[in-house]
């Protein structure tokens, strides 16, 4: 109500700075007493099972980085967790909630093992038809959710997630189905519902160093980081979707039509999540079979990747390693006697912890705009 | 209103506020306001928006606490901290049609915000009651979505008399009305107040309606209270200085703080002989419905003319949203056509009213205006990025530039083109909708509620701009629910009523009362011109 | 396919598939009236998968310690209640989005319940069946509706309950504002977000108490997969019923039916794809819900976050 004529940030005020500066601390010390209040819980539940958390940490430690070959490991999960993390965040960004990624993934997987195991070619050319039709098809899988939203009205968050438990069902379909991708080996392992491995020359390079291994995957994913980053940043695309995403009219309004654009967003993110789910099993996942438990989870939490990055695609890489360093690291906890679920009890308390001081600053700064805006309620 | 200031002395004061002041981080919005309503009395609050009535009045009611001041109720001192509480204390207040909840129905509107477990016959009783007791005619079990806004207001009035208020505060009661609507809700003020003794507060920016209506006056500004006058010996140039500050001399000056319609028509006129020309913005009949099969346009035609200002009349709720969004392309027309130049322009399609020339100074400019969260320069660009862009990638200092300079010409106060554009006032951040839209060169300018809830000299400002863009050959399209702005602003005004336009005029031949019964939807009054 | 339709024909005529349907749907409709009334209120409740889970596993906790099925069902409605707090709490206080933090509530449960249940491994009973006199005599229905589990029957007084509280009390009045206009109701001196919080809790009381019944009412026995994505459809419900309470039943039994539907055919000796009986219910829910979405006119305000000042 009142004009405020000059903003206050003008005013070269010293109190004012002194203010920032106490804000910043306040900032700081509330992000340490969440992350310090998730990590003690976890710590509690860990001294529940008679355990010590020093210990559990070690083990973490060890499984993620220290013992031999397991960094190499922890990039390997961390590859496929930061490219579904960067389709949620150009989801977010056009404001569309896509949780449907464990299932996106599984449907790039399932394209990559059609190509990989039905079609004959040269190893390169399959290779990346594979990762090119596991793009589309989960892609294509999260437009689904796109066009019963922008036709119907279908919540988005509803609908991929609903489209995760068909995703279940239609892998296990195609893996215990003789004429779709099922096994036909007499000799393949047990009677294991599986597709036949990718054939050796459909397998992603593998990078050799320091002892370690990994699959080109992460270097892939890293670029597409970088590359996402610029895309939403510094072009006339990302503008468009982030328009879209504060405000759909006013989108509508100059040329950006929520339908087209949104269901681009959509598709995007799908086909990341479908590109991780194809680059898991060129890369080596499950042996290189595409079977029912394939995501194993990767899906879910490469989107607590994006959450825990704030949708910022960079700040995504290290979250990404964070949380494939708990997953590796946890297949170490056996010797410690604590069940390696403890893992995903801690991924989730963080983000929950994570979620608080943003939020706390933010009714701050509402409450401080409000001041300054008369309360112009 | 008539002089029923008693024979016997002053009545009694009801309610005396002293010292009342209020800080909003840097901002002091009430500074040591004294004020006083006695019983029996309509007591106008006269102020620019912002000038710390309607804070003054949220103090009142419960909707702000105050840093500093003493109240008194019936010379008791008190606290007030909620509406609720205010309304124990016999405070009530009549909002402005935002307190009512669409989907519910009436009674159960009147319901909301008391206490104790609801009761469907009392409260449906007292409804009735209250409405044949003061002439408000509604029906309690009508859900409030299918209401006129004059009968919402009726709604917003029993749910303030359910509590038997002893003292009743209505903000810009009038603004939503038709003015037959006005002079209903002033006849049932002023019974109020001569049979239960009512202290009524109006507050208004509108010096006509202050004039007429109240007994006493008390004129804020920048916080303050800079005269307290009774109404019989007061005229309107010195109230007018009083309220503002200065003399105001523009049109849109007058108009901004509600000089009578007639005294704004008087003054300087402008007259446009585009007749001759082909219409630039042209609507055929237009026809829409709401998805629940409402009518929102109803075979609306208008058209504008290069270098003319049309002002769409009409009251809120008739149609001027559904026009406002079909032009910005939210919204596909079932029937009808919008051409510009006479080319057909497909309705609903992103971008394509833009693309055509059309812009739109929405009325609600966070919802449709600009993007808050964005930075002024992307606020700026936002129509003209793909030009700020080379093989798609954005050109950050053409950007920049043109921020900057349109920061410049149209004033706007900012630290920086950078800034969120959330952080700025509701003035700058009108000024920079008004600043993108006249970026592109546009062909048609269609403004809708522009100057809601403005100072007067942003008011001022936007009205200038409206009229040199006119002056500069283009089409502007003014849609607004203030007489006074469409007098003051307009060549030709037309007037819109249950989706259609029922009544046309030039501002020459304006009849204030003609107008009026145009705006009731009375078409009789069409025929007999 | 003429095999196929005589198959889905002599199901649809075994009065067993509707018991299994009121069970599998009454679990739904637990969470979808707690859910109904969170979304009438302005939010989709998404954490209702969560407070599921988390009621079902505290149900099986607390019925291990105390050998007693009515405190077994307390627990249950204790752990949903938690979920709820998290969520209403994180999302209309600190107003946190409200899909980041169900999702991350539902991973959280997730975790917790799997851990837990590793290290504590809850034995549990099912509770007897109480067949209602005369009433389990009606044929067809009357087996199916009172021939269950004795928890079963705590959900038809919950239903009437939640029509008497969302549309006969001042709680409920202000509920179904709140998610209509949010602004209106601030200014007409309601707490929105509390109003939002407590709708929030009732979901997750109701959808604790589903999760309980699931483990002591219906299975007999807990598994962290037990919930799998049920909450979802019963969030799918309220939207088949268009946010009106019968709709909403209606929508969980219609669930429950597809569901029973999907375990009877084995049962009965039929061939069907399995994993296509068990996409069903999900593909049922999309397609019902593509159908029927726009039929209906949501709160208004649905889904939209209330911070004052901010639209």
């Amino acid at each position: 109500m009142s004009e405020l004529k000059a903003p206050p940030q003008q005013i070269p005020d010293p109190e004012m700075a002194d203010q920032r500066w106490r804000s910043v601390l306040e900032m700081a010390s509330l992000y340490v007493l969440s992350i310090g209040g998730a990590l003690f819980i976890s710590a509690l539940l860990v001294a529940m099972t008679g355990s010590s958390w020093q210990k559990v940490f070690g083990a973490l430690l060890d499984g993620a980085f220290l013992a031999p070959g397991r960094w190499g490991e922890t990039l390997t999960v961390a590859a496929p967790m930061l490219l579904v993390a960067l389709g949620m965040v150009i989801g977010v960004k056009a404001g569309l909630f896509n949780i449907g990624q464990e299932g996106q993934l599984l449907m790039g997987a399932m394209a990559m093992a059609f190509v990989g195991t039905k079609l004959d070619g040269p190893g390169v050319l399959l290779l990346i038809g594979g990762l090119a039709l596991g793009m589309i098809a989960g892609g294509g899988y999260a437009a689904l959710a796109a066009v019963m939203r922008f036709r119907r009205g279908v919540p988005e968050v509803i609908s991929t997630l609903l489209l995760v438990f068909i995703a279940f069902q239609i892998i296990g379909f195609a893996v215990t189905t003789d004429w779709v991708l099922r096994d036909l080996d007499p000799n393949r392992p047990s009677r294991a519902s599986t597709s036949a491995p990718l054939p050796d020359d459909v397998h992603l390079p593998i990078v050799h160093i320091f002892g370690n291994e990994f699959p080109i995957g992460i270097i892939v994913a890293l670029l597409l980081a970088g590359f996402v980053a610029f895309m939403l940043g510094r072009t006339l695309w990302g503008f468009r979707i982030r328009l879209l995403g504060h405000n759909p009219r006013v989108a509508q309004k100059t040329g950006v039509a929520a339908s087209r654009m949104g269901t681009w967003a959509l598709f995007l993110s799908g086909a990341f999540a479908g590109l991780a789910g194809a680059v898991m099993l060129a890369g080596g996942g499950s042996s290189y079979r595409l079977t029912p438990g394939f995501s194993t989870n990767i899906g879910w939490q490469g989107l607590l990747v994006a959450l825990l990055a704030q949708s910022r695609p960079l700040v995504a890489i290290p979250m990404a390693v964070l949380f494939a360093s708990l997953r590796t690291g946890a297949s170490f906890l056996a010797a410690t006697g604590v069940d390696r679920k403890i893992v995903d009890i801690v991924q989730g308390l963080l983000v929950l912890a994570l979620l608080i001081p943003p939020a706390v600053q933010f009714i701050r700064e509402r409450r401080r705009a409000l001041s300054a805006a008369g309360e112009e309620a | 209103m008539d002089g029923h200031n008693m024979t016997s002395g002053e009545p009694p004061i009801l309610l005396e506020l002293r010292g009342m002041t209020k800080r909003y981080g840097p901002v002091i919005a009430c500074d040591d306001v004294a004020f006083s309503l006695r019983r029996g009395e309509i007591h106008g609050v006269l102020g620019e928006n912002g000038a710390g009535k309607s804070t003054l009045m949220k103090m009142l009611i419960g909707l702000a606490l105050p840093d500093g001041g003493t109240i008194r109720m019936d010379g008791e001192p008190c606290r007030i901290v909620d509406p609720i509480q205010a309304a124990s204390l016999g405070i009530g207040m009549v909002h402005q049609h935002y307190s009512l909840v669409d989907a519910l129905t009436v009674w159960e509107n009147v319901a909301l915000g008391e206490k104790g477990s609801l009761a469907r016959e009392t409260t449906r009783d007292r409804v009735v009651g209250i409405s044949q007791r003061y002439g408000l005619e509604v029906d309690p079990d009508a859900p409030v979505r299918d209401l006129t806004a004059g009968l919402r207001q009726r709604v917003e009035i029993i749910k303030c008399l359910r509590h038997e208020p002893r003292i009743l505060i209505l903000d810009e009661p009038t603004s939503v009305l038709t003015p037959e609507e006005s002079e209903q809700l002033f006849e049932v003020l002023g019974e109020g107040v001569r049979r239960e003794g009512w202290a009524v507060a109006l507050v208004s920016h509108k010096l006509d309606e202050v004039l007429q209506a109240t007994d006493r006056i008390t004129i804020m500004r920048d916080g303050r209270v800079v005269e307290q006058v009774v109404t019989a010996e007061a005229d309107a140039s010195s109230l007018a200085r009083a309220m503002v500050g200065r003399p105001v001399t523009l049109r849109a000056g007058a108009a901004a703080i509600g000089g009578s319609v007639e005294q704004i028509v008087a003054g300087p006129g402008h007259e446009v002989s585009s007749d001759g020309r082909p219409p630039l913005l042209e609507i055929a009949d237009a026809t829409l419905r709401a998805p629940d099969g409402a009518v929102l346009l109803d075979g609306l035609s208008l058209e504008v003319r290069p270098g003319e200002i049309v002002g769409v009349a009409g009251v809120e709720g008739n149609g001027q949203t559904p026009i406002s969004r079909v032009l910005s392309s939210l919204l596909t027309l079932d029937a009808g056509r919008v051409m510009v130049e006479g080319a057909p322009i497909p309705t609903g399609k992103a971008g394509a009213m833009a693309a055509a020339g059309i812009v739109v100074i929405p009325a609600d400019r966070h919802a449709s205006g600009c993007v808050p969260e964005m930075s002024v320069a992307e606020n700026l660009a936002l129509s003209s990025m793909p030009k700020m862009a080379t093989r798609g990638i954005l050109r950050r200092d053409e950007i920049n530039a043109h921020a900057l300079r349109l920061i410049d010409e149209f004033d706007i106060h900012v630290s920086s083109p950078d800034a969120l554009l959330g952080e700025l006032s509701g003035g700058n951040q009108q000024r920079v909708v008004l600043a993108r839209a006249m970026s592109v060169d546009p062909k048609v300018l269609v403004a809708h509620q522009p100057t809601r809830g403005l100072d007067v000299g942003a008011i001022e400002y936007i009205g200038e701009r409206l009229r040199a863009a006119a002056d500069g050959g283009i089409g502007v399209l003014l849609i607004s629910t203030d007489l006074g702005e469409i007098a003051a602003l307009t060549d030709r005004i037309v007037v819109i009523y249950r989706g259609a336009i029922i009544g046309e005029m030039a501002r020459s031949e304006l009849d204030i009362e003609h107008l009026g019964l145009l705006l009731g939807g009375s078409v009789e009054a069409e025929g007999a011109a | 396919m003429g095999d196929f339709f005589s198959a889905v024909a002599d199901i649809f005529s075994s009065p067993t598939i509707y018991g299994s349907a009121v069970r599998l749907g009454g679990f739904i409709a637990f969470a979808a009236l707690g859910e109904l009334v969170a979304e009438k209120a302005g939010t989709i409740n998404i954490s209702v998968e969560g407070s599921l889970l988390a009621g079902a596993f505290t149900g099986a906790i607390g019925y291990d310690l105390t050998r007693s099925v009515p405190l077994g069902l307390v627990a249950g409605i204790f752990g949903g209640l938690l979920v709820a707090l998290i969520q209403a709490n994180m999302s209309h206080r600190l107003t946190a989005d409200q899909f980041v933090v169900g999702l991350t509530a539902n991973v959280l449960v997730l975790g917790l319940a799997g851990f837990l249940n590793a290290n504590l491994d809850p034995v549990v009973r099912r509770a007897s069946v109480l067949e209602i006199p005369v009433l389990s005599d009606i044929p067809l229905i009357g087996p199916a509706l009172f021939g269950q589990t004795w928890p079963t029957y705590l959900l038809y007084p919950l239903v009437p309950l939640t029509w008497w509280l969302l549309y006969k009390t001042r709680w409920g009045l202000e509920v179904r504002a709140v998610g209509e206009n949010p602004q209106a109701s601030d200014v007409s001196g309601i707490d929105v977000n509390k109003r939002r919080r407590q709708a929030i809790y009732y979901g997750g009381i109701l959808a604790g108490l589903g999760g309980a019944f699931l483990v002591l009412g219906q299975i007999g026995s807990f598994d962290t997969a037990a919930v799998g994505g049920r909450g979802f459809i019963a969030i799918a419900a309220v939207y088949f019923g268009g946010w009106t309470l019968f709709g909403t039943v209606l929508g969980a039994l219609v669930f429950g039916l597809a569901d029973a539907f999907r375990l009877a055919v084995p049962v009965l000796g039929y061939h069907l794809n399995a994993q296509m009986l068990a996409a069903l219910p999900y593909v049922l829910t999309l397609v019902v819900m593509y159908a029927i979405t726009k039929q209906f006119r949501q709160p208004a305000a649905l889904s939209r976050p209330f911070i004052r000042g901010l639209r």
